[in-house]
Parts: structure tokens; C-alpha cells; sequence
């Protein structure tokens, strides 16, 4: 049997793999994510379930205050959209500023 | 060919005879209406594939994609009434045709896309309890019989062009970089919550999951993996990092289970 698959070894790399698995990691690694409104460009709006389903990618205009995309928990409302009232991504729908 | 046979091909095939004993309820040409008809279900067909394919569609333009897809959807129509799955047999049929023929790497490519579909509608799992982990480590002389669950999300994908990079170089919005498409890669495509991740791993790497997915202990896995690794050349890409796996098992919550 090859050396790798002793015990001994099977339970350093385990033992690290765990240590590395377990390490802080930051929200966007976590993959904790938020709906993001008014960020989207026009067709890339989430919400993808596949072909056949009616929501994904159906946002007409860039920017739509009505269509999200999932984004990095906590990142929304730092990114920039250019029709938003606030400047910036909001966590619900909103009404595009003229 | 009679009956519903005859009426499906023809609805698949614009050079068959509209089927017989249609009418219309305002005494309009049935044979055009047909025509409408056949025409929607070859068009929402290619556009379920083009959502499924989006970067094969990126890759070779829109108009090749489209003759691609009308060329499938007429040799291969659904087999379920789920559309949101419909596209197996795509690669292959691709890897056949010779409309695909200067985009050779197009065939692995539609299986990596596949592979993310697959993954997005696969069964949910509970990950593993950490405690179990750490009381099987307590007891490493077990280490090698155990069985590892996986969750059902897991895929491996490989292939003699670099697939992988091609893939990730259509995920964002930025520019995409300038890829090298004559380069194997390897990836694991799994599902954690509700995003799809395409992640590079080498063939090594693949190998092991592959066998923990047909019931070998992690010994045996292990020594497979080894074992095919250093049979390759160095620079295959066929290495293979056990602790790395399991790193990344448990990081994206693919264990479920182990006896």
C-alpha cells in the first residue's frame, strides 16, 4: 500500500485540512449574500433557475429599481447605481429617480 | 410513421407534410398555422438551450450557436416535460457535428456548463457535524476504512483544453483575459447554498473524488489518486493534494456524512 494512505498521514491531512477549513473567513468567502436592487445591468438580473423559469436575466434597462442581483452580504449599499435615489444599491425595490 | 409520430416529426421537421385532419376554427389556412406553431416550439427550445449554454453561446456568436441548437433541437427534442433540464446530450452531439468542428474545445465546455445546471437543481444535504470529524480524527487508526458522503451537488469535470479558464473568463463583467484554450484542466463543480462553484482542482484531485463517489474507503481513494498522479507527468496536472481536498470538502460544506 502506498505510503500516503497510512493512517498517520490520512490524520495529519486531515487534522490540517480542518485547521484551514475552520479559519475566519470574510462574508463574501462564506458566500453570505444579499439582494441587491437597482445594481443590475439590463439581462443580468439573478434570480436564475434555469431555462423555462421566467425571472433570470428578463430586467429591461440598466440599473432597474425593480430587478436585484445577489451580491457579497453587506456590499449593496456601497455599490454604485446610478438611478437610485440614495446613489447607491438599496436592499428593496425602489422607484428609478428621473 | 402514423398517429402522434408522424404529427411530432413533423413538428420538428419544416420539409415534412403538415399532419393531417387539422382545423381551424375560422377556416384559415391550417397548414400556416401549423408553420406558427412548430416555428415557437424550435425557438423557445434554442433559447432554453442558449440560457444553459451562455458561454458556448459567447464563444462561437450567436448565429453559429443558433444553428447548433436548431440542428439539436430537431435530432433530440425533450424527453421530459422539464425544460429548466433540458440540454443533455448537447456536448455530445456537438463533439459530432461538423458545424462545431473549428471550436474543438466547445464540446467540453457545453459539459461544464451542463455540470452547473446539474449542480444548481441537485438534492439538498445537511454538511457533516463537525463533532463527527473530530471524534473520527481522535481515532486515526479508522482513518483509512472510512466512507465519505458527499453532497449530491459534487461533479468532477476534465478535459484536454482549458475549459475551466474559458469558463471564468465570461463570469464577471470586466474584460475577459487573453486564455490559452490548447491547456487540460480539471475542476469540481458543486452547489453551496444556492450559488454553483466552479472550482479548479487538478486531475488527481478529480480522480479521488470519483472513487469516494463509487463507494472506495479514503485509503483506497487516496492511494487511486496517489497512485494515477505519479504515473502522469509533473506538469499534467495531474498532481493531487489530499489535504487540499479535504480542505475544500469541508470548507464548502460538501461532506455529508461518514461511516
Amino acid at each position: 500500500m502506498n505510503h500516503i494512505t497510512t493512517a498517520a498521514a490520512l490524520a495529519i491531512a486531515l487534522g490540517t485540512a480542518m485547521t484551514i477549513a475552520a479559519a475566519p473567513t470574510s462574508a463574501a468567502d462564506t458566500g453570505a449574500k444579499e439582494k441587491c436592487f437597482g445594481v443590475a445591468l439590463k439581462g443580468q438580473n439573478d434570480c436564475k433557475a434555469g431555462p423555462g423559469t421566467s425571472c433570470a436575466g428578463t430586467s429591461t434597462k440598466d440599473y432597474q429599481g425593480d430587478a436585484w442581483k445577489l451580491v457579497p452580504a453587506g456590499s449593496c449599499e456601497q455599490t454604485a447605481a446610478p438611478k437610485s435615489p440614495t446613489g447607491h444599491g438599496q436592499l428593496a425595490a425602489f422607484k428609478e429617480k428621473a | 410513421m402514423s398517429g402522434p409520430a408522424a404529427w411530432c416529426a413533423a413538428l420538428l421537421d419544416p420539409d415534412r407534410e403538415v399532419p393531417p385532419g387539422l382545423s381551424t376554427w375560422n377556416g384559415s389556412d391550417p397548414a400556416q398555422r401549423f408553420t406558427v406553431y412548430r416555428n415557437n416550439v424550435t425557438v423557445s427550445l434554442m433559447e432554453a438551450l442558449a440560457e444553459t449554454f451562455p458561454v458556448c453561446q459567447a464563444m462561437v456568436g450567436a448565429p453559429h450557436f443558433r444553428d447548433l441548437a436548431r440542428a439539436f433541437v430537431r435530432r433530440h427534442p425533450p424527453r421530459s416535460p422539464v425544460l429548466a433540464r433540458y440540454g443533455h446530450g448537447f456536448a455530445d452531439f456537438i463533439a459530432e457535428c461538423t458545424l462545431a468542428a473549428p471550436w474543438p474545445y466547445l464540446p467540453d465546455l457545453a459539459r461544464l456548463e451542463l455540470a452547473c445546471l446539474d449542480a444548481l437543481h441537485a438534492a439538498d444535504a445537511q454538511p457533516l457535524d463537525p463533532d463527527a470529524l473530530a471524534a473520527a480524527l481522535g481515532r486515526p487508526e479508522t482513518l483509512p476504512s472510512l466512507r465519505l458522503g458527499l453532497h449530491p451537488s459534487l461533479a468532477t469535470l476534465g478535459s484536454p483544453y482549458a475549459v475551466v479558464s474559458l469558463w471564468a473568463a465570461h463570469q464577471g463583467d470586466g474584460p475577459a483575459p487573453a486564455v490559452n484554450p490548447d491547456r487540460p484542466e480539471q475542476a469540481w463543480v458543486l452547489r453551496r447554498g444556492r450559488a454553483v462553484l466552479v472550482l479548479p482542482m487538478s486531475g488527481g484531485d478529480c480522480r479521488f473524488v470519483r472513487a469516494l463517489q463509487v463507494g472506495a474507503t479514503l485509503g483506497e481513494a487516496t492511494a487511486t489518486a496517489a497512485a494515477a498522479a505519479s504515473d502522469e507527468d509533473a506538469d499534467a496536472a495531474g498532481g493531487f493534494d489530499l489535504t487540499r481536498c479535504l480542505a475544500v470538502l469541508l470548507r464548502e460544506q460538501v461532506l455529508t456524512g461518514i461511516t
